[in-house]
């Protein structure tokens, strides 16, 4: 900087008022006492998603064509986009900003699309080094996959053990095949064989395997899931013709003969109810749904309620079961009695209330418990401990036996797929960071995503991730005025007569142009999507386009922090500090 | 080349041979087919010009102020109100030192609305800084706009070339066009004294403290001082280049007049047939005709009028309050000095009122006939 200078007379100035010498000492930027900077933030979608799928980062794709890469960043987080765009219960969709704008984004539809269109994976390298460690996970469900799927990416050597003839676990067994088609199902467990992931079934923890045989493998994961159906506890359960849902679905999926009467009267209000429900009326049967509480409290997910309603099944509210009559051995009648609903129970639902000399009863010839699952612990050795009985883990999905882990539904109430593969996901960071010798919460404090305990992959394996804000991005942060009204794409179904005959897929998913139509309804929410408009807006020309991970950058010789960049900008993805001086 | 051209389209071409680089300009009547035609000369390639369309007039003299600053010849015209909503950048033009050239087409100020001939709207930029030159006919304002550049491009101060709307704007008359090589050769690139160039950072009309601000409206007055005589060179430049001279002032048959009118713009073409059928009936009667209203040529205006012993000003402005403004000039011209006109102030032809000979001749025949005016301001074809 150059001293002041004095002038004596006017003949020693400059006709106008400009500068004797260089001024580029002087930056415009040291006006600023505002430092606007891009800050990616957390979408609420992805904060809501269990298994922590960046959701704008792959539509952004899908907008753009590009499908294979979208679908790689879905497997950055899950090795499942088909399955869980076909059976997601999709919490994202609940939480997506657009709600407040016109109808949320279709994120489950596009999730379907993206893996629909990919190919076949080829086996290939892990992305990280090759390691010897051996893992041992127990259970081939979305949760034991998952973990099975993050472990051979980051180079372990990993052995799943399944007790049944085919893996999959739940997805297997649990749904039926016209909401998850079994070649679905098969494509994706053959993309996580091709990651290196090996797969032995017919192999029963308890059975033909001991704990003693895992003692040799580095760490072994627990995830045998809940298949064991809880019961009535009311007179008549043992009678013939009675039976749980988990069994009928399983007997259907594995390709068991399976014989249903024509009064099928189905006990419970959750999904299993409501798959056995709908694959009782496509085996020929007439299902009654009955539940005790009303719907409101129905922990079925929504769509798969509306389209039983669709499908003419009938739901009957506030009623439970009192006692299983049968005659000769085998079911007959029902007897039932109306409940009316109380004070909350510890779930935080209302608690059921028979109503006294209500009771009347049902004729029935088959009979069908689907009144909730628990896990089935029996196989564990002592030391490992349980809780309400479920398997008692730390938040690094650690058992009480070192080496240990477990994980989905055996240890969680959250018993959904992405949850499962939410979990799974976490018990290979864990893992991971056991064998490595990191320390297990700090890390995963790091790769959080929201508050929900939803974890980064893509965080947690690369160092040069685009790092986003904890931030989870409200509607009133948008802003609107760059976004346009647009109809939410929905899936196509097939027609109820068509669909109650058989076992074919109900929903067919979107069209190409559907999909690339709704991509671009997503507002990215808190995630710079590139659209230039703080490049546009820039006044001081201090917006620069980058090539790096973030695509733009701020010339702060020059940036007098206006701030307009900021106002500009569509969804929250610059952030404000104040200038250090 | 000789053409028939408008006052407009004189303008136009004098813009394109002056090789002007940046223009920008926002329509209004009757200054809208200068814009047409120049943005026909860019579309057309006639014109290597960048034209900057804009939302208003005060944009367009910003965007050419920013164009200036970085040494690009720049242009814009309006009119009227167009030229009132420039009036917080014509002070930016001027303070700045920049060699902007504006077209501006004498258009009465509403309301009442009037689309017509009236010095009102430029006469309110009086001290704004700019220089003012008022043209007679067609002739004259080409030529005026390539001699504009050239004295705003040595004295670093804007010019206005004012004409009259519709009498000039929208009459054409049969025009010389200029050879592009003669005006290349009489008006060569600008190069300016400082440039904004991102290459040599300067800090240009920053913050200026009481310690120098006066000084630099000092210099402003002492370029003002010296455009008199830059114009007068550049004139005579211009006469040896192309044959024809346009002085600031111009004495017609002023030679032992006992009254002289002083006029500008198209008044003065009637005034001059007046005049010549005066005196042959032997009326001594002259005409000064003054083109250069910023700076005020006092001197060279002393120079015809000292001996005059009366002067009649015809005024298409007023200032309310005061009265004709060329009067009130040519008044305090002379307030000091022992020997002075009386001056006979005329308020004539606002709102495009046809200023008619027969109109000219009472006022003529007033200040012929009364020792001193009994009104000070002299109201002519007034409905009263």
């Amino acid at each position: 900087m150059a001293g002041k200078i004095i002038y004596h007379r006017e003949s020693e100035m400059p006709f106008s008022p400009v500068s004797s010498g260089d001024m580029s000492w002087n930056r415009t930027g040291t006006w600023r006492y505002i430092r606007p900077k891009y800050e990616d933030k957390t979408p609420p979608c992805n904060a809501a998603c269990p298994a922590g799928v960046d959701i704008p980062m792959f539509i952004g794709l899908v907008g753009e064509g590009r499908y294979e890469e979208a679908w790689n960043v879905i497997r950055e987080e899950s090795p499942f986009p088909g399955v869980c765009g076909r059976v997601c219960f999709h919490p994202c969709e609940s939480h997506c900003n657009r709600a407040d704008y016109d109808e949320v984004m279709a994120i489950n539809a596009l999730e379907r699309f993206v893996a629909d269109q990919a190919p076949p994976l080829e086996p290939g390298s892990p992305i990280r080094g090759r390691r010897e460690e051996r893992v041992a996970v127990v259970g081939s469900g979305p949760s034991g996959l998952s973990c099975a799927y993050h472990l051979a990416r980051m180079g372990y050597q990993v052995t799943v053990f399944e007790a049944l003839p085919k893996p999959g676990g739940i997805l297997r067994v649990g749904i039926p095949s016209y909401r998850l088609p079994k070649d679905i199902l098969d494509k994706e467990i053959a993309d996580i064989q091709a990651c290196g992931v090996e797969i032995k079934t017919n192999a029963r923890l308890g059975g033909d395997l001991s704990f003693k045989d895992l003692e040799e493998y580095e760490a072994v994961f627990l995830a045998t899931g809940a298949h064991v159906s809880r019961k009535l506890n009311i007179p008549g359960e043992d009678l013939e013709g009675v039976g749980s849902g988990l069994d009928l679905l399983r007997d259907i999926n594995l390709g068991k003969a399976v014989h249903v009467g024509r009064k099928v009267a189905v006990i419970g209000g959750g999904n299993t109810a409501l798959d056995a429900a709908r694959a009782v009326l496509r085996l020929g049967g007439n299902p009654l749904i009955l539940y005790r509480r009303s719907r409101e409290e129905m922990p079925a997910f929504d769509e798969e309620v509306s389209e039983a309603l669709e499908e003419g099944i009938e739901i009957r509210y506030l009623i439970g079961p009192t006692e299983i009559i049968g005659l000769n051995g085998r079911v007959t009648q029902l007897e039932c009695i109306k409940m009316e609903l109380g004070g909350e129970d510890e779930t935080g639902r209302r608690r059921p209330v028979p109503i006294p000399q209500s009771n009347f009863t049902l004729e029935v010839d088959t009979l069908i418990v689907a009144a909730g699952e628990e896990p089935n612990l029996t196989f564990l050795p002592e030391d490992i401990r349980v809780e309400a009985k479920m398997v008692s883990t730390d938040k690094g999905a650690r058992t009480s036996r070192k080496e240990v882990f477990a994980g989905g539904d055996m240890a969680h109430l959250d018993r959904t797929v992405a949850h499962a593969i939410g979990f799974g996901k976490r018990a290979a960071i864990s893992i991971d960071c056991v064998i490595r010798k990191r320390g297990v919460t700090s890390v995963l404090q790091g790769i959080r995503v929201g508050e929900n305990g939803t974890l980064s992959m893509a965080k947690y394996l690369s160092e040069i991730a685009r790092r986003r804000s904890p931030h989870v991005v409200a509607f009133e942060e948008l802003n609107l005025d760059y976004f346009e009204h647009a109809e939410r794409n929905e899936r196509a179904k097939l027609p109820v007569p068509e669909r109650v005959t058989d076992f074919r897929e109900v929903s067919t998913g979107l069209t190409e142009q559907e999909a690339l139509r709704e991509a671009v309804r997503c507002f990215s929410c808190g995630v710079c999507d590139g659209c230039e408009n703080c490049y546009i807006f820039c006044p001081d020309l201090s917006v620069i386009t980058d090539e790096g991970v973030v695509k733009y950058r701020i010339n702060y010789d020059y940036c007098k922090g206006c701030g307009i960049c900021i106002a500009e900008c569509p969804r929250n993805a610059l952030s404000v500090e104040k200038e250090a001086k | 080349m000789k053409r028939v051209l408008s006052g407009n389209k004189a303008v136009a071409y004098g813009v394109m041979l002056s090789r002007v680089q940046v223009i920008s300009a926002y329509p209004i009547t009757p200054q809208t087919t200068i814009v047409e035609e120049l943005s026909r000369f860019c579309a057309e390639g006639e014109m290597e010009a960048k034209f900057i369309k804009v939302e208003s007039e005060h944009s367009a003299m910003a965007s050419i102020i920013a164009s200036s600053v970085t040494g690009s010849r720049s242009f814009t015209a309006t009119s009227s109100h167009g030229l009132a909503l420039m009036h917080e950048m014509l002070h930016w033009a001027a303070g700045a030192r920049l060699p902007i050239v504006l077209a501006n087409v004498n258009r009465a100020m509403g309301p009442g609305w009037n689309i017509w001939t009236d010095q009102g709207d430029s006469l309110s930029q009086r001290d704004t800084g700019w220089i003012q030159l008022y043209c007679e006919d067609n002739q004259e304002v080409l030529d005026t706009i390539i001699q504009a550049f050239k004295i705003a491009e040595t004295v670093y101060l804007p010019v206005m070339v004012v004409l009259d709307a519709f009498f000039l704007s929208h009459t054409s008359e049969v025009i010389e066009i200029p050879h592009r090589e003669e005006v290349d050769h009489f008006l060569p690139p600008f190069e300016p004294q400082y440039r904004l160039n991102p290459k040599e950072p300067r800090s240009y009309y920053g913050m200026c403290s009481p310690d120098y601000y006066m000084e630099f409206r000092y210099k402003m007055q002492r370029a003002m001082e010296e455009t008199v005589e830059v114009a007068r060179v550049v004139d005579e430049e211009f006469g040896r280049q192309f044959g024809r001279t346009h002085s600031l002032l111009e004495p017609y048959r002023c030679e032992d007049a006992e009254v002289v009118m002083v006029t500008s713009g198209t008044v003065t073409s009637t005034s001059r047939v007046v005049i010549e059928r005066l005196r042959e009936d032997g009326v001594k009667v002259g005409l000064l005709k003054v083109k250069m209203f910023r700076p005020f040529p006092k001197e060279e205006i002393k120079g015809v009028l000292q001996g005059v012993e009366k002067v009649g000003v015809i005024d298409r402005n007023i200032s309310f309050g005061h009265g004709g403004i060329f009067a009130q000039e040519i008044r305090s011209t002379f307030c000091n000095e022992d020997e002075r006109p009386t001056v006979f102030g005329f308020i004539m032809g606002l709102g495009g009122r046809d200023v008619t000979p027969e109109a000219i001749e009472e006022a003529i025949h007033y200040t012929l006939d009364n020792h001193r005016p009994k009104e000070e301001i002299l109201w002519i074809d007034l409905k009263r």
